[in-house]
């Protein structure tokens, strides 16, 4: 009898080990180790930034130490991964007290499931340089806080430049003969990664000027645009010279972002067609290289309204379902204090939107006027809302680099964009 | 005899396992895809036969998708089967020599997949990689190529991938079957004056049917999941042109946010496998064997 006892036990309690051992894989997390103190209010912050997570573990040990009733536990997952499964984390509230998202599609899906909780009129939003943070902005409400600051245009070696008396072209005709000039010098002018973000990083650049309306991708969207049309097309074109005269290595579609970046460091390249977030490792690759940002002007001088691309990213939000919010709006105060934002500013090598960051490192300070002094325009990629429709315009370009015809690759694309017009 | 009713019970793990793992899933991606569900929001609305009806009539990606997917099952599962039965032939008798090479082939299967990719990915590098160094080392030059950023190409170049990955496994199921295959069934072929085409034709190959027919089926099955190899070698691209049915499962239901479609393509997608294998099991009819 008691056998029969201990196997029924048994087999019921076999499935629950089996779940149990089925438990998803761990993400990077780190704890405070006081969770045990029952006064003690427990935040979950959920991100993607792995690289960061020393410099976000000093700063929490901080925020804990000045607010001993609240622990931060705080978990990474890689940006693919979170970029998937994140908006699902924040369904019951348990998970990712704060969060942060990406601009673009993520933020569009977790606004349209209403798991914003709405930061205007919070005292914290007065930290963030207002005209950086308007992508957080939905329907009226402050939504998500954009942290980072990132150029996405490319990263140009100034001291080869300097040495061959180049100057930063101005117009596509400029732009042509200092490539040339590079080429004469046995110099790639672009190392193109396109094998992973070449095309979703280049193409806000080379397209910022052939279609100065910040609205043409939500026209595209509404049908009310074509990427059959001259910007597009032009855009396509430009790629397509590129290629042509050699201004970016050959195959550059099958080159990984790892081999571009060595390209540039061994001088091999001039320029890196990704952006501001490279710097710190290229010099890490070659200390020497003095470097500065530069997007390519695809129209002639008078034409160009913008010089450059910016996008303010990791943004900083707080789950409508939390329990715990005003801990975790503690948590942002916290992050956006000036001394707080300039330790993880200079620590990671970014800029930040937090007002009165102090910039310590070379790079970061040689690079902090674009932020002020340079009219940059928001990421256009990220203003595509549908990730099938922005799979599109980025397949046309590749479709170009691998050599079809511009106006035969846009219209391959419109095909799809049409199929998904909502 | 009587059976005690605890018995049952004895079902109940796996019961409990297959319901929460399998069925609810398969039942639950068959509902919503008559929905137009986001994955995210509580509310979602019935659309009918509306996503099958995109994915069939409207959508030149998932179009795409189902042509590459089939180029790719198609040189993985003829080279991977004959790479493993030719292999399997070749170490078949159990000596230290062979025990060994066994282990060495099956030593790919035991890697995560994406190291593989990370591998293999860096093999195909245009500029760093190994592959067009070596040729160029061996005065191939002309043979060179952008193995993974040519679109032409590209779909073949994970192919590759895919059969060194996992020809080892099926090696060893070849191994298997060829050694339960009797001794005296070659010896009397011998007797007869059979040549070694015609030993293999007429009593390896039909007595080997039998795992053949797993060889290929899971092959099958194995290259139409190959998501995690494609979405980290080329993630689809360039220009969707390694774009399989899995990773496009993968974009339009956490990139897009459509769960509703995707889950109508997964549904779509199950329905072709089961298709493929069907007529594979037809073709090889393994159960007509008579010795």
């Amino acid at each position: 009898m008691i056998n029969k006892k201990i196997s029924i036990t048994s087999l019921l309690i076999m499935p629950l080990l089996a779940l149990a051992g089925c438990a998803g894989e761990s993400p990077d997390s780190s704890s405070e180790s006081e969770s045990g103190s029952e006064d003690r209010t427990q935040i979950s912050f959920i991100h993607w930034r792995g690289e960061d997570k020393e410099v976000f573990d000093d700063i929490i040990a901080q925020f804990e130490k000045e607010y001993p009733e609240i622990g931060v536990e705080m978990n990474i997952y890689p940006s693919e991964q979170y970029q998937a499964t994140g908006q699902r984390m924040l369904t019951d509230g348990s998970t990712g007290d704060v969060f942060t998202s990406f601009p673009g599609a993520q933020f569009e899906a977790i606004a349209n499931a209403g798991f914003f909780e709405d930061l205007s009129g919070e005292d914290f939003v007065g930290n963030f340089d207002e005209s950086l943070i308007s992508v957080g902005e939905k329907d009226g409400q402050q939504l998500a806080l954009p942290y980072q600051l990132v150029f996405n245009m490319p990263v140009y070696n100034k001291g080869m430049f300097d040495e061959l008396g180049l100057e930063v072209p101005k117009s596509w005709t400029e732009f042509q003969e200092m490539a040339d000039t590079l080429l004469e010098n046995d110099i790639t002018p672009i190392a193109f990664p396109g094998a992973d973000i070449g095309p979703n990083q280049f193409m806000n650049s080379m397209m910022m000027n052939n279609a100065p309306d910040e609205e043409v991708f939500q026209k595209l969207q509404n049908g009310e645009e074509s990427l059959t049309n001259e910007w597009w097309v032009k855009t396509l074109e430009d790629f397509q010279l590129l290629e042509q005269k050699g201004y970016i290595q050959p195959d550059a579609l099958g080159t990984s972002q790892d081999s571009a970046m060595a390209m540039v460091a061994n001088e091999e390249a001039a320029m890196l067609a990704t952006g501001s977030y490279h710097m710190a490792s290229l010099l890490d690759l070659n200390p020497d290289l003095e470097l500065d940002l530069m997007a390519p002007i695809t129209v002639e001088e008078s034409e160009a309204e913008y010089e450059g691309i910016n996008t303010a990213t990791f943004m900083l939000a707080i789950n409508s379902n939390s329990e715990k919010k005003e801990e975790a709006k503690e948590f942002i105060r916290f992050l956006s204090r000036p001394e707080i934002a300039s330790q993880y500013a200079n620590e990671t090598g970014q800029h930040l939107t937090v007002n009165d960051v102090e910039y310590e490192s070379e790079v970061l300070q040689n690079t902090a006027y674009w932020i002020d002094e340079r009219k940059t325009r928001f990421q256009p990629r990220f203003l595509i809302t549908n990730a099938q429709v922005e799979a599109a315009v980025l397949s046309s370009i590749e479709n170009v680099l691998g050599g079809a015809d511009p106006m035969e690759a846009a219209e391959e694309a419109q095909q799809i964009v049409e199929e998904n017009l909502e | 005899m009587k059976i005690s009713k605890t018995i049952y019970l004895f079902f109940l793990p796996g019961l409990l396992l297959y319901s929460i793992f399998f069925l609810y899933p398969t039942v639950s991606a068959l509902f919503y895809s008559f929905t137009d569900w986001d994955g995210l929001s509580d509310a979602y609305q019935f659309v009918g036969v509306g996503n099958y009806e995109r994915a069939l009539t409207g959508d030149s990606v998932f179009r795409k998708t189902v042509g590459n997917n089939l180029k790719f099952m198609l040189m993985v599962v003829v080279f991977q089967t004959l790479t493993a039965l030719v292999f399997a032939m070749i170490v078949l008798k159990n000596t230290k020599a062979n025990l060994f090479l066994r282990a060495l082939y099956f030593f790919p299967t035991i890697l995560s997949s994406v190291s593989v990719a990370f591998i293999w990915a860096f093999i195909y590098d245009p500029s760093l990689g190994i592959l067009n160094q070596i040729l160029e080392l061996l005065g191939l030059d002309f043979l060179q190529q952008n193995w993974l950023g040519n679109s032409d190409i590209a779909i073949y170049s994970l192919a590759v991938t895919q059969i060194w990955f996992h020809a080892g496994q099926m090696l060893i199921i070849f191994v298997a079957g060829l050694q339960a295959i009797p001794e005296d069934l070659y010896e009397v072929a011998k007797i007869e004056g059979a040549s070694k085409w015609q030993t293999f034709r007429k009593v390896t190959w039909p007595l080997l049917a039998p795992s053949a027919t797993i060889v290929i089926a899971y092959t099958t099955i194995q290259s139409f999941k190959a998501f995690d190899l494609v979405f980290a070698m080329t993630g689809g691209g360039p220009n969707n042109s390694t774009e399989i049915i899995a990773t496009y499962i993968f974009d339009v239901a956490f990139r897009s946010y459509n769960f509703g479609y995707a889950s109508a393509i997964s549904v779509l997608f199950m329905i072709i496998i089961a298709f493929i294998t069907f007529l594979q099991f037809k073709a090889l009819r393994s159960d007509r064997i008579s010795y």
